[in-house]
This record gives C-alpha cells, structure tokens and sequence, in this order.
C-alpha cells in the first residue's frame, strides 16, 4: 500500500450469470502514480469501464485488492476525493449550469472538503456566460463541459473519466481534449481515462494501458513521452504518429490475444 | 439574407422570440377556428334535438337562463362537491406519495402494499360508496373517503415509477461524492418523480371530481352538492337542472386541467414534456 500511486493487484471480477471461465476482469495488476494522466484503451468487453468502476468504489470485486493512494475506493469517497466523469454528461436538468457545478460542494457536507468557487471553474472552461442557462439549453459539447467542471469542482486527487468524449463531434472533441488538459496541468490532480480512441489516448495521456478481451486483462503498459504542455503542434507532430501506430500495433495483438466475441461475423 | 434572419433573432434572445411566436400561435385563426367550428356544430346538433324532443335535451336556451337566474345556488353547490374533491385528493394523493416515497426506501414495504393497492384499485368504489355512508353517515367523510381511493392508486403508481426513473450516471455522479440516501432521495429522485408525480395529478384532479359526484349520488339524503342536485332533479325529469349542474362540472374540470398545466409550466420548465416545438 503507497500513499502515491494507485494499486491494483490479482483483481478478479466475474459478473453475476457471465462465464466463469472468461472472468470481466481476470487478474489485473496496475500501478498508476500521484498525479499521471493514464488511458484505459481497449477492444469493447475488455473490462475497461468495469476497471473503472472498481476504482470509483462503484462496484465490487470478487478477489484482489485495489488502493487508491493508501485507502480503500469507498473510503476516497467518503472523504470525496473522487470526481467522476460519466459517458453521458449526467447534469441535473432542473439546476441551472452553476448550481450544477456547485453541486459537489453541497452534496455530503460531512466530508468537509473545500471547493472552488463555481464562477472560477466555468470561466476556466469557457462557460461563464452560461452561468444561468439550463443543461437543455446547451450543446452536447457545452453540457460535457459543465460535467468537466463540476467533476474539477471538489480538486478530486482523483478523476475518472468513462469515455467522456465519446458522443461528441471531431472538431469539439479536439477542442475539448486540449481544455481538460489544460485544466489538468492547473489542477495537478491523477486522472484514469477510459477510451476507444487511439488519437484520445495518445493525444492525453503519460501511459496507456492497453487491455485485451474475453478475458479482461492488462495487455501492455505503453508509455507516451510526449512533451507537456502538449498544444497543438505537438498533438500534430510525426512522433504522435509513430505513437498511434505503436498503440494501434499493441491493440491489434490484444485483439489477437483475447478470445473473439460471440458475436463476431465471421467474413 | 433571409436565412440569416433568424439566426441572429436566436442568438440575442432565443426564448422570449420563441414566447412571442407561441403567443401569436395560440391568438391565430389557425388554433381557434377548428375549435369554434367544432363547438358551433354541436351546439347547433343539440338545438336540433332539442327543438324536436325535449325530453330528450333541453334546449340550451333554458340551461342557461337557469345558470344566469340563480347562480348562487350553482356556485355553492359546486363549492360544495369542488371542497369534496379537493379534500380527496389531498387525502388521497397524500398519502400516495408519502407511500411512494417510504416504497422507494423500504422494499419490504412495497412487496407488503402493492398487492393490497393493486386490489383496491380494480375494486369497484362505488360498490363500496353506500358501506361509507353506512359507517360515516351522510356528512362530507364517506365521500372525501371516496374520492381518496379513487385518486390513491394513479398517484401511486405514477410515482413510484418516477422515483425509479433515475439516470444510472447521474446516480454514479452521487455515489462518488458519497451522498447518503435522503440526499441522494430530496436531491435526486423526488424531482426527477416530479414529471411522473404532475402527470398523476393532471389524470386525478379531473377523477376527484367525478368520485365526489358519485359519493353524492350514492349519499341519498345529504343537502348539497351538484351530485345531489342532479339526482334530484334527474327524478323530477327537470332536464335543464341536470345539464346546468354538468356545465358546472365540466368548467370545474377544466379549470382543473388549466391549473395543473400552469403548475407544470413553473415546475417542469426543464422537462421535455414543456419543450415547445416549433411548428
């Protein structure tokens, strides 16, 4: 147990009515320390999500042990060191953009965990003029980051990101790529991201953790050696693309790896 | 540049642009003429009748001199059944949602009171209605009793339902920041019932209305009430008595209806349901 990384050992996971044999997640051993950006990539089925769920304390494990920078999932929680970004933007449609951002704060007020001042964190992702406006009134991209916002809102030591840009447009979803990270680099905090894109991965992380299927496990560990801060010409540079073809090499023998899916259409 | 035109109407005040056009909508030929045609046919249809068989409808003609002649004696009357359904609802819907809420948190308890609502509600009321007055006599308490059952089970389920009508994210989004149940209850369910729970209500406010009618009729010897008064105008065959008291109960239902939208147009501002479309 470190009190600077997260750990995850022998993690086993088997969910109710699936396959004994092909476990969700089958023996997972992860070490991500304080304050990297890490990417969880994977074929679908791979257990990423599941991973993730894990660590937010979201759901049980049947073996392993899993620590989260010296304590348990739950206990991150209780002291609400955790934010959480889900696939959806998950906002409150009836509070308007700010009390949706300063929700955390009012939420289990026995934690006693400071919070930023919610005009702060919308100017820091654009937003400060739609400080008033509903979740309906605003576009996917806008919605995802007011959820972006409210997850920074505590200065979680932990941010789980569950393919949060997933249902967006390319061009917002670039645009948005660079702004987490640059709230990232303020924010100095430790973020698991769960992706299906190479790009995504690449673009953002230190590591990625690249997982195989049927059963769930931990393929390879690739590290991204990528200067910071990373704009524009980084992110459109040759060695990004030596990277995603290094990424989509790695993900092509975790593919090969894993057992193939039931249903798979065979050609 | 005709295209242009609206973006920019959009950008600097999307919304009262979008009040204005539905205000205008609402005043056009086009929203109420097929109404007014519809309301003048059958008018005409019933004068017709009327005309030739008034044992069949009494011309309109006389339902309203009633109306106009003696007011009072409609307004307290209907006072007096409009008091019966609001206390039913209140009672009914009440305890509905209290039941709802207490079901949501206690599953035990939802396994124990479903089976118990479920018959009450394909129990016929008015078969139960003169045991009420058996056992309660003929004041206001078997037909508030009434009205309470019959307006009970709608509400229930209805909320029940929203209450489980949770977003799984969201409750993720909760689960992380380690909200307790009553956070996760006042915060998170109870508004997101609110759709589900004014749905109920827009069903059961216009339903009081016909327990209490019921509960007066079955009632035999109580004073008031326009359940009463149909009665005993229906057996002394004054047919312009008995139409001018179901004018008065159509109007109370209607007022019902509006208010209920009223209450969902303030509460549900956020809901799908209150989206206007534009058309």
């Amino acid at each position: 147990m470190s009190e600077d990384r997260i750990e995850v050992h022998g993690l086993t996971k088997t969910y109710e009515g699936g396959d004994p044999r092909r476990p969700a997640l089958d023996d997972i051993h992860l070490e991500i320390p304080r304050g990297r950006f890490v990417s969880l990539i994977g074929p679908s089925g791979c257990g990423k999500s599941t991973l993730l769920r894990v660590i937010a304390g979201l759901e049980e494990h049947d073996t392993g042990e899993v620590t989260v920078f010296g304590s348990t999932p739950r206990s991150m929680c209780e002291a609400k060191a955790v934010g959480l970004v889900p696939q959806t933007p998950a906002l409150l449609p009836w509070l308007n953009v700010r009390r949706n951002v300063s929700l955390p704060a009012r939420v289990n007020r026995r934690a006693g965990r400071g919070s930023e001042d919610p005009d702060h964190l919308l100017r820091m992702v654009g937003l400060e003029d739609s400080a008033r406006k509903y979740p309906g009134e605003l576009s996917g991209g806008m919605q995802q980051r007011v959820a972006i916002a409210r997850a920074f809102g505590l200065r979680p030591d932990l941010l789980l990101m569950d393919e949060p840009f997933s249902a967006l447009d390319e061009f917002t979803r670039e645009a948005l790529q660079l702004q987490l990270l640059g709230l990232w680099e303020r924010m100095a905090t430790t973020v698991v991201f769960v992706t299906h894109s190479v790009r995504e991965a690449v673009t953002l992380s230190d590591r990625i953790v690249v997982m195989s299927a049927r059963p769930g496990r931990v393929h390879e560990v690739l590290p991204v050696d990528l200067p910071r801060p990373r704009g524009r010409d980084v992110v459109t540079g040759p060695r990004m693309h030596a990277l995603e073809d290094r990424v989509r090499a790695s993900l092509q023998s975790a593919w090969e790896a894993g057992a193939a899916p039931d249903d798979l259409i065979p050609l | 540049m005709a295209t242009s035109a609206p973006v920019r109407a959009r950008r600097d005040g999307g919304a009262p642009a979008r009040r204005r056009a539905a205000r205008g909508s609402r005043l056009g030929p086009g929203v109420w003429l097929p109404t007014a045609v519809a309301v003048l046919t059958v008018g005409l249809g019933w004068s017709a009748v009327a005309a030739d068989q008034p044992y069949l409808l009494p011309p309109l003609s006389e339902v309203g001199a009633i109306l106009v002649e003696d007011p009072l004696l409609f307004l307290s009357n209907a006072w007096s059944t409009l008091s019966i359904a609001l206390l039913g609802v209140a009672c009914g819907a009440g305890t509905a949602f209290v039941l709802a809420l207490l079901m949501s948190e206690i599953p035990v308890l939802r396994r124990a009171v479903m089976p118990l609502a479920v018959v009450l509600n394909v129990t016929p009321v008015v078969a139960l209605a003169p045991a009420l007055v058996v056992a309660f006599g003929f004041g206001m308490t078997p037909k508030v009793i009434v009205t309470a059952i019959i307006t009970f089970f709608p509400v229930l389920i209805n909320v029940t339902t929203g209450l489980r009508s949770v977003s799984l994210p969201v409750l993720h989004v909760f689960s992380t920041l380690h909200a307790s149940r009553l956070e996760v209850l006042l915060r998170l369910r109870i508004p997101s019932s609110l759709p589900y729970t004014l749905a109920a209500l827009r069903v059961v406010f216009p339903l009081s209305i016909v327990g209490a009618v019921v509960a007066e009729f079955v009632a035999a010897g109580s004073s008031s009430g326009l359940g009463t008064m149909i009665r005993n105008a229906a057996a002394t065959a004054r047919l312009e008595y008995v139409y001018a008291a179901v004018a008065c109960l159509a109007v109370m239902g209607v007022l019902m209806l509006a208010l209920i939208t009223l209450v969902e147009r303030r509460l549900l501002f956020w809901h799908e349901s209150q989206q206007r479309t534009p058309s």
